[in-house]
């Protein structure tokens, strides 16, 4: 309580430091403050994202009831492995009725071939009857020119003559005859189209049912962990039902939401530190892979064909959108590795990008 | 004004710089930090830091004497403790 009585200009001295350590303070709080708000902006970082994964819903394109299931919930999988079996007693009767199908239409192309070979020998045959038939008009022809110059001069008798020309009407009546029926033997031949196409369909009709009996079983498309496997065996599954589904973990990835502001600074192939909060404390590298291109907002909901929505506001504080981050994670520790868990992401810094 | 006893004086000090030491360690890894199945975010903590921070300069400068060259000691205090905040911040969650 002394200093109360002193002068005020040695109060004045006493004050300044404190002034100027007030100043200094307040000042580099503001300067780093502003330093610190660049930083994140140019290094954005989310603590909201989520390890994602690609999922398979296992289905067969076949329906019927289920008769084999070798696998459990949660079980790991391999790409090849046989997953479970629909009952092929239906698809092995359709299969012997396709391939009996199949015999016939090719017994029937085999009898198409005998008839075309008879119908060819048949045609061959009316071709020699215009060969012979021709030769006979000739014959009567030159018999009729030869008896012509004797006839006139009462040679011989004029009904010699006269049943000579009817034997050259004749034979001319036969050729046309014989011709016509050559045509038509030719025509009658005819070709296999009709029974190679009906051979096709069956072939057709055969390779699908064998494809139907070779969907009775189902193999895992991709290595992952089967999951929401819920039934045993027994259950009728319709075609394309889906039984359960597996969590393909070929390729992880975490995806988190960054505001638009942060995303000039995020590029595909940036190097990301990720962490998985199953154990927060290792960190896992990884790439940034895409930067999604669109999120529903409430000003472009509504229905496609409707007016635009727009509510009746005053224009106030906007939040900043945010988009999803896609980051690809390299050679995580599968322990880690969950769909759905927490995760956090901070782009080209933190402890695996240096 | 008594001068105050070395260790008396040097507590506050060695109880922040070890409390700060402390967090750094634990501070290790996700910037996310699990609580009874909740998980704060690390800015909370730089700020909660901050905070101790300040409240720990307030008390090692009474304890050293420094408090009363002091003038607007609500803005040095926060300034301080923003500092500190943004320290750890920088440090620990930097790029």
């Amino acid at each position: 309580m002394q200093t109360a009585s002193s002068t005020p200009t040695k109060q004045k001295n006493r004050n300044r430091p404190g002034i100027v350590i007030a100043a200094v303070c307040v000042t580099a709080a503001i300067l780093f403050g502003i330093h610190i708000a660049h930083q994140d902006t140019a290094y954005p970082s989310t603590d909201s994202a989520s390890i994602d994964a690609e999922l398979v819903h296992v289905a067969s394109v076949v329906g019927g009831r289920l008769v084999e299931l070798p696998v459990q919930e949660n079980q790991h999988v391999h790409k090849g492995d046989m997953l479970y079996r629909i009952d092929p007693e239906p698809y092995q009767l359709t299969l012997k009725q396709a391939e009996a199908s199949a015999a016939l239409a090719q017994a029937e192309v085999e009898h198409q071939e005998r008839l075309v070979a008879i119908k060819t020998v048949e045609a061959t045959a009316a071709q020699d009857q215009v060969h012979r038939a021709t030769t006979n008009r000739d014959l009567t022809a030159r018999t009729v020119r030869r008896l012509a110059p004797l006839a006139q001069n009462s040679y011989i008798p004029l009904q010699e003559y006269d049943q000579a020309q009817v034997a050259a009407r004749n034979a001319e009546i036969s050729l046309t005859q014989a011709t016509q029926q050559s045509v038509a033997a030719t025509t009658a031949i005819g070709d296999l189209k009709s029974s190679i196409a009906a051979r096709d369909a069956s072939n057709a009709a055969l390779a699908r049912v064998r494809y139907e009996l070779a969907q009775t079983e189902v193999r895992a498309p991709a290595d992952g962990y089967v999951t929401s496997l819920h039934v045993k065996t027994g259950e009728v599954l319709a075609p394309a039902q889906a039984l359960f589904t597996l969590i393909a973990d070929d390729e992880w990835h975490a995806v988190g939401n960054l505001r638009e502001t942060d995303l000039a600074t995020v590029h595909p192939g940036d190097c990301a530190t990720v962490y998985s909060m199953i154990d927060r404390t290792h960190a896992i590298h990884g790439v940034v892979d895409s930067i999604g291109f669109g999120v529903m907002s409430l000003d472009s909901a509504g229905l496609a064909r409707g007016l635009p929505l727009v509510p009746r506001q005053m224009d106030w504080v906007h939040v900043a959108q945010r988009f999803p981050v896609r980051v690809r994670l390299d050679h995580a520790d599968p322990t880690l590795l969950r769909m759905g868990a927490t995760a956090t992401f901070e782009i080209r810094h933190g402890a695996s990008c240096h | 004004m008594t001068q105050p006893t070395p260790p008396a004086c040097l507590k506050p000090v060695a109880t922040t710089v070890g409390l700060l030491a402390l967090t750094g360690c634990s501070l290790h890894g996700a910037p996310s930090f699990p609580l009874v199945g909740a998980y704060f975010p690390a800015w909370m903590m730089c700020a909660i830091i901050g905070i101790l921070a300040a409240v720990g300069f307030r008390v090692a400068f009474l304890a050293l004497g420094i408090d009363t060259i002091l003038r607007f000691r609500l803005f040095t205090y926060v300034s301080l403790g923003v500092l500190m905040a943004l320290l750890v911040w920088a440090l620990v969650f930097g790029p």
